[in-house]
């Protein structure tokens, strides 16, 4: 198994776990909740797990999804939170894991997205072609008219006015604010991750032919930045909106928007992980990155400051989930043979 | 960690694509299976999960077609290997109407799906009663049968047995490599189907050396039993104005069609041919083949001579049937004593055929990659598949390779030790030059 060697780490420290727990089988979602309380995490069994942030001690475990958990998405309240996967109906739940009420994703497909407005109000599930926007109470809101192809993503704008949604052969925005049209974003080619700017400016994809395709919606340009030698399906976005951080290699590459960029400039690439790059996150303290990687590796990153990692961890397996505490108390880490650590903050 | 192997299954409606499937899941094989199916078919079976997709054709904006890719494939295998309880086998079934290059090619561009499956092989069911109306309008129906690993010949109870043997051979002309397997109601041996290894190098080369054996140039071997004298063969018009032959005696115990009397055969015919009008003299084990002009008078009657008695192979480029040929002994038809139909390497009314190269000698490496890589690029479009084993000078192993599309796969493989060092190539495609590969792949030569 490729390990991260003792000279890439020279001057990085030790992440300090601060509890562990056994989800049983692929870690496939986790997720804190905004209040910085609940940890919420999926399995490829189908099992759904709440835990206290705090000391890991489980407050529910309930059978969600035969056949597996495919992602889950947390109200800005922490009340509620609404999950999908191998079925036809995306799930709402309590959070202390009681069954609210079912949304059918529209046709015999999975749901396999879904996502919260950060407004709270409303709930995007996509599952197939079909995107349907609910209440937070569950009412069917608004059914656009199907994509081009399979939902590959599905992105709140941060104010939760419009709904980004990523397909092969581009992105459509769609508002959720009367006399708003919807907007295409069109790009020939299959597209597999979807992150928008906080500053809502910037919606970037990573592209299935190995590229990251960008537009900015102001002025409606795009670009598109190749060479990645696989497919890049991590995408995260600083809490500034200045730096994007992209998987597609062993090596994290981050493209810096400030000034005229990230056209025509040098990414910064963050070399240590020995094998594919999986999982991104960007801490909400201002310019600290975590990425995990396939060979089971975890890394804490200050871009700017350096291409050095400042800290590390491992997990067992594949990383396949990593999220930051609201407030960079913690790091919550997941892997494929469904190990949930909680790292202490620095 | 082992891959998992995926089956494809492919087949006009009809042809029994969704009775195999059902076979296959039914028959006590032990396996967790996973079936993705395409066309929407009636299946319940408990211990398979079944899951229905829209066929999704991903083209990439380079427009390259090599990178066309199933997106459904893609997602769903991705979603499934989010579980430690991994499934033993994947069935996909693919529409009717399926090209099966973007589903090949799936499994060698997507980068997550290259490692954690392997495609098995493609099983193309052939609606023996109706195929042959398909094959003349439909593109789909030829990729499908050039595509595949093993060819099942269904519903063979409505057809004769002379119109089966003449699918075998049109369809075999089409895709050489491929084993041909005949049901009824698709009831062919499960083990012919999975686990077959058909982009396997090592187990297609090991299982099936056959797969290279060379086509020889005619499509019909007779054996008789001639006196001394001269003879008649009498011949009408065809579908062509002349037609190759060759004339040879045979060992007492051999037949035209046993692989000793063939092969001498094909040398003969790589000999400049003599042209013989209607009445001229094709002397029986002539050095050179005749070429049999047909012009003139309805029946063209060529003279046989036999200078001696003996046992006598006659190698035609086309079946007598299409020529209405005949041996006539003073006006009495003369039977052969055995008779055999080859599939013949050419082929005039297929636009896709195969072409196995057979060639003694050692290979240059970057000669070959040069070519090879000229090739795809300009033909890669029309090539769909190919395999082959080769002899590179200097190395002491064995060089497999094969390529589906642009998309090529090769490594070095056992050495070669006491066998004999040749190169075999073998070409399954669409307007495919037959005579330019050979000349491309000559010019490897060291």
């Amino acid at each position: 198994m490729p390990r991260v060697e003792p000279e890439s780490t020279r001057g990085t420290t030790e992440l300090v776990p601060l509890w562990r727990h056994d989800v049983g089988d692929y870690l496939s979602a986790a997720e804190i909740s905004p209040d910085g309380r609940l940890c919420i995490a999926g399995a490829g069994t189908g099992v759904l797990v709440g835990l206290d942030l705090e000391t890991g001690e489980q407050r529910f475990r309930v059978h969600a999804h035969d056949d597996g958990v495919l992602a889950l998405s947390i109200a800005p309240d922490s009340t509620r939170f609404v999950t999908c996967g191998h079925t036809q109906t995306a799930k709402v739940w309590s959070a202390s894991g009681e069954l609210l009420f079912e949304l059918p994703g529209g046709g015999p497909a999975w749901v396999e997205r879904v996502a919260w407005a950060p407004s709270g109000a409303r709930i995007a599930t996509g599952a197939g072609r079909i995107v349907r926007i609910w209440s937070a109470g569950g009412a069917l809101l608004a059914e656009p008219e199907p994509l081009a192809s399979t939902v590959s993503g599905l992105v709140w704008r941060a104010d939760g006015t419009a709904l980004a949604a990523s397909a092969y052969g581009g992105v459509t925005v769609i508002p959720v604010v009367d006399n708003a049209k919807v907007r295409r974003l069109e790009w020939k080619g299959s597209l597999i991750s979807l992150a928008w700017s906080p500053d809502a400016k910037v919606i970037a994809c990573g592209s299935q032919d190995s590229s990251v395709h960008f537009w900015r919606l102001g002025n409606g340009k795009d670009s598109e930045m190749s060479g990645y030698p696989f497919k890049p399906k991590a995408l995260a976005w600083d809490g500034e909106s200045k730096l994007l951080a992209t998987s597609g290699d062993a090596a994290v590459t981050v493209w810096d928007f400030r000034g005229n960029g990230p056209e025509g400039t040098k990414p910064i690439q963050l070399a240590g992980h020995k094998s594919v790059c999986t999982r991104l996150a960007f801490s909400p303290r201002k310019g600290v990155l975590a990425s995990g990687a396939q060979d089971m590796s975890v890394l804490i990153w200050e871009p700017r400051r350096s291409v050095e990692p400042i800290g590390f961890a491992f997990l067992e397996d594949e990383v396949t989930a990593l999220v930051w505490h609201p407030e960079h108390r913690g790091l919550l880490g997941g892997d494929a043979s469904g190990n949930l650590v909680y790292w202490k903050g620095n | 960690m082992k891959k998992i192997p995926v089956t494809v299954l492919t087949g006009f409606l009809g042809s029994g694509k969704t009775t195999l499937l059902n076979r296959i899941l039914t028959e006590n094989h032990g396996k967790r299976i996973a079936v993705i199916e395409n066309e929407f078919g009636e299946i319940g079976i408990d211990q398979a999960l079944v899951i229905n997709a829209d066929e999704e054709i991903f083209e990439m904006n380079n427009g390259c077609i090599c990178c066309t890719v199933r997106g459904d494939l893609i997602r769903i295998l991705g979603n499934l290997m989010k579980r430690r309880d991994k499934f033993d086998h994947i069935l996909v079934e693919t529409t009717g109407m399926a090209d099966p290059g973007p589903v090949a090619q799936t499994f060698f561009v997507d980068d997550d799906l290259r490692e954690l499956f392997s495609l098995d092989g493609i099983v193309t069911l052939v609606d023996a009663k109706h195929v042959s109306l398909h094959l003349e309008d439909s593109n789909e129906c030829k990729e499908q049968i050039a595509f595949a690993d093993v060819l099942v010949l269904n519903k063979t109870d409505l057809v004769s047995e002379a119109e089966l043997d003449a699918l075998e051979r049109r369809v075999s002309a089409m895709n050489s490599m491929a084993k041909v397997l005949r049901s009824q109601n698709a009831d062919v041996p499960i083990a012919q189907v999975l686990d077959i290894g058909g982009f396997d190098l090592e187990r297609a080369v090991a299982a099936k050396p056959s797969f290279l054996t060379p086509e020889y140039p005619f499509e019909w071997a007779g054996t008789f039993n001639l006196g001394e004298g001269i003879y008649e063969l009498a011949l009408e018009e065809g579908p062509d104005p002349a037609m190759t032959l060759v004339a040879s005696y045979l060992e007492p115990d051999e037949r035209a069609s046993s692989k000793s009397a063939a092969d001498r055969a094909l040398h003969t015919w790589s000999e400049s041919p003599l042209e013989v009008l209607p009445s001229g003299i094709v002397e029986i084990g002539s050095k050179q083949p005749a070429l049999l002009l047909i012009e003139g008078r309805p029946i063209k009657r060529y003279q046989l001579r036999a200078p001696r008695p003996g046992r006598v192979g006659l190698y035609a480029q086309h079946l007598p049937a299409e020529f209405q040929m005949r041996l006539l002994d003073r006006g009495a038809r003369v039977l052969p004593v055995a008779e055999q139909e080859f599939a013949a390497a050419h082929s005039h009314d297929e636009s896709v055929t195969s072409v196995g190269i057979h060639l003694e000698g050692a290979i240059d490496g970057a000669r070959l990659d040069k070519w090879v890589s000229a090739l795809l690029r300009d033909k890669g479009a029309d090539i769909f598949r190919m395999k082959g084993i080769l002899n590179i000078a200097g190395a002491e192993n064995r060089f497999v390779f094969q390529g589906v599309h642009m998309l090529f796969d090769g490594r070095e493989d056992r050495p070669w030790g006491d066998t004999h060092r040749a190169n075999d190539l073998v070409f399954i495609g669409r307007k495919l030059d037959r005579e330019a590969l050979t000349r491309g792949f000559e010019r490897c030569l060291v």
